[in-house]
């Protein structure tokens, strides 16, 4: 939507509008429609800003696996051939979907529209996230059967194979506690939008945190073929 | 002094001393009106507060190390006592004050005043980020006294993963951390500028000042969470044993340092670039002229930011690194010296024919230039690998980047101190006191880094505690200028604190200064201005454009107790 | 879009979920064709499909969820410098390793 749009239908009429400016958006000096909408405009460069930190806080860690397994490429095969691809397909299908609840609840209250489909969507993107934990918990577990913790006991003969799983429960773990902060954002969301009727109409914070989860949906996307997909073939 | 309506101004400079609202600082006096607020004028005195505090803790090691270096022998320290010392004056110094230090107090307390904003874009997210940053300060120091750490300020792998048994897990959290209010602070500068410039304040009407901020907050935001996940594996592998640099596993050491470096290399620009625009500021004021070249002064700060990403490598020229990689790293080092160079030489076209004058800020900023042309040129050497491999590991090595960290932005960091000190507090210090400072900081300074210099130029590696005799009248000049620096720093914690409390008032505009900051009251008010300025020029107005100031005009007093 | 072009009181949920659903649909059908990619037997090639087709998922949800076709410039030029500067990162570091390996 752009910021045209949003002044528009702002001016329409939205007496609570001054009730939502924050500081120091509300002292521009323009209308109150133009400083809402800069503030909206605001908070999502700002989440974007801080989008393109995440790429570069993960890119590291895929540098990281990327530079290993040039160095030891059949170690990575034997290693990948050993995670569990049903649980990784499985999780990779789960949070796609969630993007998708995650989009609709997104652009449904940026226009202000079908407070109930937004309800539901956030509300199915929280469980949806809470799934991909649920069905990470099993695969850790039976991870931890397999003896595939580096250490003494673990399961394969070749070195380089323990820096695979090192890499393995460091980056999901570090997904997985993203993931988790933006079930709490997506719960704290449906909460608020719930309670009060207006909440989450127009409301950046819905637009922030919808690009904050979709950032941790798209890190996944690498993950899949980073941890699931190696050494299939042979 | 004349009253005329200046271009960038709100009305009268002069102090308007009815009708105006209670300062910032007279905003409430409880400790929580401190802890919790969201004024950006009063967070940055928070950081100046911290800082200041972590800037004695790390000061203190380096006295130690300074006083076991004076003879060879090691007679006050244990070698490992000695590897914790310089290991938590680098952590401390660089972490905790060096980086937050202009960026986060008088970037904080300045970037809305300059661009005409009542805050900066995300006031919560910058309290927040104060709190981070004590957070991460608290874990290393927690770490400190609970023994120290040995690994020197970087935590090279494998040392730091296998073989250290100091509190190296605790102090990579606090670094981690900290490194969170950086990439905060960041943000919150760049939506800052981008969306809350006042009317008129166009792109290339920003002072020099924003624009180094602007640049440093794209580095902050880019290179910080390459180093968080460098500490991140490093805690890991310490911690819960998932190998990622093991050699003994395949692991690959020299990553870590490609991702280290990939961070602390731009670091250097992260702190050194601030810097330069606090001088920018400083050298137009007290040369009351134009600054030269204003557009290639800002494209200089951009070409740094972003050039200073492609250079990292020069850290590890003999770290088993490719020769291949080693070349290309060594040619882009020194590409970024060519906007450098270009900042020098406008600095100085800028002094050109101006009427300059010597007050303490400006004393600080002159030193700056001549030590940062001095830590800038002997980085040149150290980017060619043929001198590098010679040096590298050696005291030349540690005088280079001390005159870079130290000789340059801390002089920065005092010349704007002092200058916008009038501004920030509303009081003016002893002008006397603060001149000997700053010439006392300049010769304790290069007492105690030349011969540094010439000691490892001669073979003398860095951190051992111990070292043959014939180096010991380098380290004695050293160790003789650390104990001038130090009163140096001491001399105004002193004067200054004086000044809090009796100082004479401060003048809207003691230094007749142009910037926009200058045309609100000393100290400001919460919402920061009357009324919301328009800006209708372009920065540093100090003359007629392309007119050259007379040559015996006599130079305009100063004034309030200042001069 | 086409529905981009029209005004919000025309706006229903079907053609809110519409505009979505067809780019589920597209990164399901990615997903599987990926894990069965994975099992052909071309060694390397299997690889950089796997990458491709995350390439390929990562472009449909930064584009359509997370909007940045109809995004600002200035969201576009930060969306740009994130991957950018991973390319520098990735560049120069991989100059050194994949040289080091060469000359083993």
């Amino acid at each position: 939507m752009s910021r045209a749009d949003v002044e528009a239908c702002l001016r329409e009429g939205h007496p609570d509008i001054e009730a939502r400016m924050r500081e120091p958006w509300s002292d521009l000096e323009t209308d109150h429609a133009t400083a809402f909408a800069r503030q909206r405009d605001g908070a999502a460069f700002g989440i974007w800003v801080f989008l393109a930190s995440e790429v570069l806080f993960f890119g590291a860690l895929f540098l990281t696996y990327t530079a290993a397994r040039l160095a030891n490429q059949e170690a990575f095969a034997a290693a990948g051939r050993e995670t569990n691809i049903v649980f990784g397909t499985l999780n990779t299908a789960i949070l796609l979907t969630s993007s998708l609840t995650m989009a609709v609840a997104s652009q449904a209250a940026d226009k202000g529209l079908f407070r109930r489909l937004t309800l539901w969507c956030l509300a199915a993107t929280a469980v949806f996230g809470l799934a991909f934990l649920v069905v990470k918990g099993f695969e850790y577990r039976e991870d931890i059967e397999k003896h595939l913790v580096p250490g003494a006991h673990f399961a394969l003969s070749q070195a380089p194979a323990q820096i695979f799983f090192g890499f393995y429960w460091l980056v999901t773990v570090v997904h997985a506690i993203h993931l988790s902060i933006g079930i709490a954002l997506v719960t704290r969301l449906a909460v608020m939008g719930w309670r009060d009727v207006d909440f989450l109409k127009e409301n950046p914070q819905v637009e922030v945190t919808a690009l904050y989860w979709h950032l941790v949906d798209v890190v996944w996307i690498f993950l899949y073929p980073m941890l699931y997909l190696p050494g299939r073939s042979g | 002094m004349s009253t005329t309506a200046s271009p960038t101004g709100l009305a009268d400079p002069d102090e308007l001393d009815l009708r105006l609202p209670v300062s910032y600082l007279a905003d409430g006096h409880s400790v929580r009106s401190w802890l919790l607020t969201t004024d950006h004028k009063r967070i940055a005195i928070l950081y100046a507060v911290t800082i200041t505090l972590f800037f004695f803790i790390g000061g203190a090691a380096a006295t130690l190390v300074r006083l076991e270096l004076a003879t060879p022998e090691a007679d006050l320290l244990r070698a490992d006592t000695y590897n914790k010392l310089f290991t938590l004056h680098g952590v401390v110094m660089v972490w905790f004050f060096l980086i937050p230090s202009i960026p986060n107090t008088l970037g904080n307390f300045l970037v809305p005043l300059m661009i005409g904003a009542r805050d900066v874009a995300f006031p919560k997210l910058n309290l927040i980020s104060w709190y981070l940053n004590v957070g991460g300060g608290s874990l290393a120091v927690a770490a400190l006294l609970l023994g120290g750490v040995d690994t020197g300020w970087t935590f090279y792998v494998p040392y730091s993963t296998v073989f250290s048994n100091t509190w190296v897990s605790l102090t990579v959290l606090g670094v981690f951390t900290t490194g969170f209010s950086s990439i905060a602070t960041g943000v919150n500068f760049i939506a800052t500028i981008h969306l809350l410039r006042a009317p008129g304040m166009t792109w290339f009407r920003l002072p020099l000042f924003v624009w180094a901020m602007y640049t440093t907050s794209l580095m902050f935001v880019l290179a910080t969470p390459v180093l968080a996940v460098t500490l991140l594996l490093v805690f890991a592998e310490r911690t819960f044993g998932l190998p990622i640099f093991d050699p003994a596993r395949g692991g690959d050491p020299i990553l870590f340092q490609h991702l280290f470096w990939f961070y602390s290399h731009p670091a250097v620009y992260i702190m050194v670039l601030p810097a330069m625009g606090v001088v920018s500021e400083l050298i137009t004021c007290f040369a009351r002229r134009k600054v030269f070249g204003y557009s290639f002064m800002v494209y200089a700060l951009v070409a740094i930011a972003v050039i200073g990403f492609f250079t990292w490598g020069h850290h590890m020229f003999t770290s088993g690194m490719s020769p291949y990689a080693a070349l290309v790293f060594s040619f882009l080092s020194f590409v970024v010296a060519v906007p450098s160079a270009i900042k020098v030489f406008n600095w100085t076209g800028t002094l050109y024919r101006g009427q300059v004058g010597f007050e303490s800020p400006m004393l600080y900023a002159l030193g700056f230039v001549g030590l940062f042309t001095l830590g800038g040129l002997t980085g040149l050497f150290l980017a060619s690998i043929p001198v590098d491999v010679h040096v590298q590991d050696t005291y030349f090595v540690v005088a280079h980047f001390h005159y870079i960290m130290v000789g340059a932005s801390v002089s920065a960091y005092f010349g704007g101190l002092h200058f916008w000190w009038p501004k920030i507090t509303g009081r003016t210090y002893p002008e006397t006191w603060a001149r000997f400072a700053a010439i006392l900081m300049f010769f304790g300074f290069n007492l105690t880094f030349f011969p540094q210099f010439i000691a490892g130029y001669l073979g003398m590696p860095r951190r051992y505690h111990a070292y043959p005799p014939e180096f010991q009248i380098w380290n004695v000049l050293s160790s003789a200028g650390a104990a001038v620096l130090a009163v140096a720093y001491l001399m105004p914690l002193g004067y200054l604190t004086w000044s809090l409390l009796f100082g004479e008032r401060a003048t809207n505009n003691p230094w007749d200064a142009s910037g926009l900051e200058w045309r609100t009251t000393s100290p400001p008010p919460r919402q920061n201005f009357f009324g919301s300025p328009r800006i209708q020029g372009g920065p540093y107005n100090y003359h007629p454009e392309g007119v050259a100031p007379v040559h015996d005009q006599p130079r305009l007093p100063s004034r309030g107790s200042l001069t | 879009m086409s529905e981009e072009a029209e005004s919000k009181s025309t706006e229903t949920p079907g053609a809110l979920w519409r505009r979505n659903l067809w780019v589920w649909a597209a990164l399901m059908l990615l997903l599987a064709l990926s894990t069965w990619a994975a099992y052909w037997p071309y060694g390397r090639i299997d690889t950089a499909v796997g990458f491709g087709i995350a390439g390929a998922k990562t472009a449909l949800v930064a584009l359509v969820f997370m909007q940045l076709k109809h995004a600002s410039g200035l969201v576009r030029v930060v969306a740009a410098c994130g991957l950018f500067w991973a390319a520098i990162l990735f560049a120069l570091t991989l100059a050194d390793v994949l040289s080091r390996m060469a000359n083993r």
